[in-house]
């Protein structure tokens, strides 16, 4: 059962790697990491704050551009060029042939992240900025932000056009980062209905906050360990209710 | 009467009527009453593809389904291999639903000019077909050598696939559906984009194939593919199986052709119905009477004896696969007169 899923990942990980989008966003993503060492002179007494938030908000924003770009079109493409026909005529069920897209692309997003930090490592010590463990912190839940947001593209992308997927993903991954505003402006509006409205958004839509620690890390305060635990725990159970949403609508799929 | 109805009764004479599939034991595939409709547009307008298929498969057979662009033999593979989900009927593999994914471990299948990832070399690409198999890495290399010889790809199994001309991809294909040693090939116009040498080599290989006893059941709407390689062959016209022939029985079925002397008085299909006349030709007086069987052949002749018509000759004519194909597409089977006696 598992190793057709990671005959799948592992598909999915060279197609993503021998893909021009890819390296085009990397380099891009590199060259604002780099930057970071150019721009810092600018703010005296602040020049490792700006390399670290320029290099870790890089991380973020193109990891979320590389699951935009490639995982909005990535099922499509399969749909569209008929390579999945011969696929799902193998022994595969489609939900592992989904978790095996998933997982590929969320191994691609883990390497790139590793490239990106340590360029970012090396920028940070070209600077004279002394690394703390605490950037490891922010690495990790940049990356359970990625994976999640990797499966809610999956999970669009199962019933809507690519540019729509990638649509409905950038909305969710705003309104993700504004969840707990939305929340607060429900209690704050005071009726009963608009606060219980604001909490089911809440609860419905993944609270990404939780995965941003950049400015406490970058401000150099401590960040718990029990919170690492619950964003992984967080994380995963979003991600599950995303795939099994899109397996149960991808198993309905026709492949005319 | 009409030549609509000539044309039926002659079509049921010279083909075998579709036989109920009730599957046995030897059956490998069984397919009852299969009904598709699409829908498409913003009114999801319905287009009906399939309307109440059934045939069956025994094992070890070469059953070809035979039909024109959108008769519906890929609607009816892609719902086999549960690609597409039926609107109604049922369909058994290997005696169990054809749902279960589990099956398809033993089914090999080449879809109507592949499609493969690009970015895969010939090799790399049968690789990641035989994981998804789930075969040990010493016997996929070994498989995919043996068939990268088989389907001559030996020489460009290391180039990517992007680069691969229509018929490379086609025997790349076929190497793909036959990595699992596939007890129910399922092969999608097996033929297409391949020159007539690699048409040769992919029929030889599939007579091969057949020998060893798998089981194919394939696509096309080329005559002589499927003269060459089935054991039956069911015309498909507007989504429904118009006929199922069985080759064994010749190159097609046969019926009974009678000369007789002069055109008789009095309308011989009155007399012995399913009887088709034809005029013998321009110098010659007399008429053709295609009669579809032993039964009515007999009643004909006493027909003829009691009116003194003189009976020039009976022979039994081959009648070509192509010519019933024709036929069952109403486009004519190349007598051109079609006259009421």
């Amino acid at each position: 059962m598992l190793n057709q899923g990671k005959a799948v990942a592992m598909n999915t990980f060279r197609e993503t790697v021998r893909d021009r989008i890819f390296y085009i966003v990397g380099i891009f993503g590199l060259i604002l990491i780099g930057s970071s060492a150019v721009l810092s002179p600018l703010t005296i007494g602040a020049q490792g704050k700006i390399v670290a938030d320029v290099g870790l908000s890089s991380m973020s924003l193109f990891g979320l551009l590389v699951v935009l770009l490639v995982g909005s079109s990535m099922l499509r493409k399969e749909l569209e060029k008929r390579t999945l026909t011969t696929i799902l005529t193998k022994p595969i069920t489609r939900g592992q042939y989904l978790c095996g897209k998933f997982c590929g692309l969320t191994v691609t997003l883990l390497c790139m992240l590793l490239v990106m930090s340590l360029v970012f490592l090396v920028i940070m010590l070209v600077c004279r900025v002394t690394p703390h463990p605490r950037f490891l912190a922010a690495f990790y839940l940049t990356f359970l932000e990625l994976t999640l947001i990797n499966a809610a593209v999956v999970l669009f992308s199962t019933f809507v056009s690519p540019t729509l997927a990638a649509v409905f993903t950038l909305c969710l991954f705003v309104i993700g980062h504004l969840s707990e505003s939305v929340m607060n402006f429900g209690l704050v509006m005071g009726s009963a209905w608009q606060a219980q409205i604001s909490k089911i958004v809440y609860y419905l839509i993944p609270n990404l906050e939780v995965f941003n620690i950049r400015g406490a890390v970058v401000h150099g305060q401590p960040v718990a360990f029990s919170h690492l635990i619950l964003a992984t725990l967080y994380c995963l159970v979003y991600v599950l209710l995303f795939m099994l949403l899109a397996s149960v609508i991808f198993a309905r799929k026709e492949l005319r | 009467m009409n030549q609509k109805v000539m044309t039926r009764n002659v079509a049921e004479a010279v083909l075998n009527p579709p036989e109920a599939p009730v599957m046995s034991g030897g059956d490998v595939l069984r397919v009852l009453n299969l009904v598709k409709t699409y829908r498409t547009g913003f009114w999801r307008k319905p287009q009906p593809a399939l309307k109440g298929v059934s045939f069956l498969v025994p094992r070890g057979e070469v059953f070809a389904l035979l039909g024109h662009n959108g008769a519906g033999k890929t609607t009816t593979m892609k719902c086999i291999l549960n690609l597409v989900h039926p609107d109604a009927g049922e369909i058994e593999i290997f005696g169990t639903g054809h749902r279960r994914w589990q099956s398809r471990a033993r089914i090999g299948y080449l879809p109507e000019a592949p499609y493969f990832y690009d970015h895969l070399t010939g090799r790399e690409l049968l690789d990641f077909y035989a994981r998804l198999f789930g075969m040990p890495r010493a016997d996929r290399q070994q498989r995919i050598t043996e068939l990268l010889a088989q389907v001559n790809m030996a020489d460009h199994a290391d180039i990517r696939l992007g680069k691969y001309s229509k018929g490379m991809l086609q025997r790349i294909g076929l190497a793909q559906a036959l990595l699992n040693r596939p007890e129910l090939l399922i092969l999608d116009e097996p033929m297409t984009g391949l020159d007539p040498l690699g048409r040769r080599e992919v029929r030889d290989l599939l007579t091969v194939l057949k020998r060893g006893g798998t089981t194919i059941l394939l696509s096309t709407h080329i005559v002589p593919d499927v003269e060459a390689l089935a054991d039956r062959v069911g015309i498909l016209k507007q989504g429904l199986l118009h006929s199922i022939h069985d080759m064994s029985r010749g190159s097609a079925a046969t019926y009974f052709e009678v000369t007789l002397g002069q055109m008789p008085h009095g309308a011989i299909a009155d007399v012995v119905r399913g009887c088709r006349c034809l005029p013998a030709g321009s110098r010659h007086p007399g008429a053709i009477v295609q009669v579809p069987d032993l039964d009515r052949l007999a009643r004909l002749l006493a027909w003829c004896s009691d009116l003194g018509a003189e009976v020039q000759a009976v022979h039994t004519p081959q009648t070509s696969l192509e010519e019933v194909f024709l036929e069952a597409l109403g486009a004519g089977s190349g007598r051109e007169a079609n006259k009421s006696c």
